[in-house]
């Protein structure tokens, strides 16, 4: 018997969320092609939650309507000065992104935010 | 709570970097521009933690600053996941926010240690290695922005203590929280070049009043990035430890500053909570809060007890009772000085 911590479920959840943004043929067409080198992403699949996030809105987590109420009863704003109201810092931010070879070399597609490889 | 309340008639401006506070801080000699402080939110403080940015933003103004949130903030990038992935990625990434708070005019200030290492890493690299820089500004030039190099960044930790001082910090404590008993993690990062920052932490926490109990976590990472490798190992030996020592201890807070580490706390709190069934009754308080009450402020201020994995109300309620016991006392102290011939 293993002695190993059950994994968490938080944790499970994160994979399979990274899991589903992502498809790709490699396993079957390695049958088929055996030799032909495969290509391995740079983000692994538990990450690419946070990177699509951060791809789309520039930031890690998104200030939704339970969090603006929490921000207005706290005596902020609904909204940060960040990306959130400054969508421009996010298009500007996305054309870095493709100037440094990031969507690329993380199969990152823009049109449908999933990683197609 | 009866302290002498501050002024919180001149409402902190949101989103305009110059917050008119009422006294100004004289920060430079010699007719030089006193410096503008543009607090950069980072992913985690805004969506997390409301109560400590406007905690942060209300002792900021109080204590006199130029102080007021950078704009079209974006992802600092997190470097311990851009690093790891491409260090050049990375760079550019966080030269975004370098260059727009150079075209900002102000000094980047930062309470989270990831940002704050990204931002002052960034910048050192940059300006050593012009190749880099050149990299950099050649992607910037898509996008209309341009990186000189003039930008500065502080940890919010070193603009108290050092900017601020420490003598006006202590002036500023209306009511002392002797008697408070809390755990602290500064987090690795602060920690990463020398000592100064952990020094820093504490000395503004005792400046409070706050007794600090240590113990063998404290320098411990709270396990935010080794979370994607090894959940079991990020959640129960870091996390997992810190807090069943808190509760071991009876301390009253778990006193943080960094926003990458309260996002780690907050997640491991809720998978104990949901996941194993084990409710942490320490409440996880950050700095800024417990400057604000120090200073006088009331936890309405700030909407302490809005969005908290674990309620504050005991807390507050002990804050409550030191308080009035304060308040006897001094009653007590200038009625005995009355009496006197």
């Amino acid at each position: 018997m293993s002695s190993e911590p059950k994994p968490l479920k938080s944790w499970i959840r994160l994979l399979e969320a990274g899991k589903k943004m992502t498809s790709h043929k490699q396993d079957e067409e390695s049958i088929l092609y055996p030799l032909r080198r495969t290509f391995r992403p740079v983000a692994p699949d538990i990450t690419k939650g946070s990177l699509k996030r951060d791809f789309e809105q520039g930031l890690v987590y998104y200030v939704g309507d339970e969090i603006e109420d929490d921000r207005a009863a706290c005596g902020l704003d609904r909204l940060p000065p960040t990306g959130r109201i400054y969508p421009d810092a996010v298009v500007k931010k996305r054309v870095i992104l493709e100037e440094a070879g990031v969507f690329k070399k993380t199969a990152y597609n823009k049109k449908k935010g999933t990683f197609d490889y | 709570m009866s302290v002498a309340k501050p002024n919180l008639n001149s409402k902190v401006e949101s989103n305009n970097a110059s917050n008119g506070a009422s006294e100004s801080l004289n920060l430079s000699s010699n007719n030089v521009k006193p410096t503008k402080y543009g607090y950069f939110l980072g992913c985690v403080m805004p969506a997390k933690m409301p109560w400590a940015e406007k905690a942060t933003m209300i002792i900021s103004k109080h204590l006199g600053l130029d102080f007021g949130y950078m704009k079209e903030a974006l992802c600092c990038a997190r470097p311990g996941v851009w690093k790891a992935i491409s260090p050049d990625w990375w760079l550019s990434l966080t030269a975004q926010n370098l260059a727009n708070a150079e075209k900002q005019g102000i000094t980047i200030v930062d309470t989270c240690n990831g940002c704050w290492i990204s931002h002052y890493e960034a910048i050192k690299e940059l300006t050593e290695e012009p190749e880099k820089m050149k990299m950099v500004n050649d992607q910037l030039a898509k996008v209309d922005l341009h990186l000189k190099g003039d930008v500065k960044v502080k940890h919010y930790l070193e603009l108290l203590h050092d900017d601020v001082g420490m003598e006006k910090i202590v002036s500023r404590v209306v009511r002392p929280l002797t008697g408070i008993r809390v755990m602290r993690h500064i987090g690795c990062h602060a920690r990463k070049h020398d000592e100064t920052l952990p020094n820093d932490f504490d000395e503004i926490l005792r400046a409070t009043g706050v007794e600090i109990i240590d113990t063998p976590y404290d320098k411990t990472c709270c396990g935010l990035l080794l979370y994607f490798a090894d959940p079991n190992q990020a959640i129960l030996e870091r996390i997992g430890k810190k807090m069943k020592t808190a509760q071991a201890l009876d301390v009253d807070a778990y006193v943080i500053i960094c926003s990458g580490c309260y996002d780690q706390f907050e997640r491991g709190v809720k998978i104990y909570r949901d996941e194993k069934g084990i409710s942490f009754e320490t409440p996880i308080i950050h700095f800024s809060e417990l400057l604000a009450l120090a200073f006088g402020y009331e936890p309405e201020d700030f909407g302490m007890t809005r969005c908290r994995p674990i309620a504050v109300d005991r807390f507050i309620e002990k804050v409550k009772a030191i308080t009035a016991e304060n308040a006897k006392k001094a009653a007590g102290a200038k009625e005995k000085g009355d009496g006197l011939p």
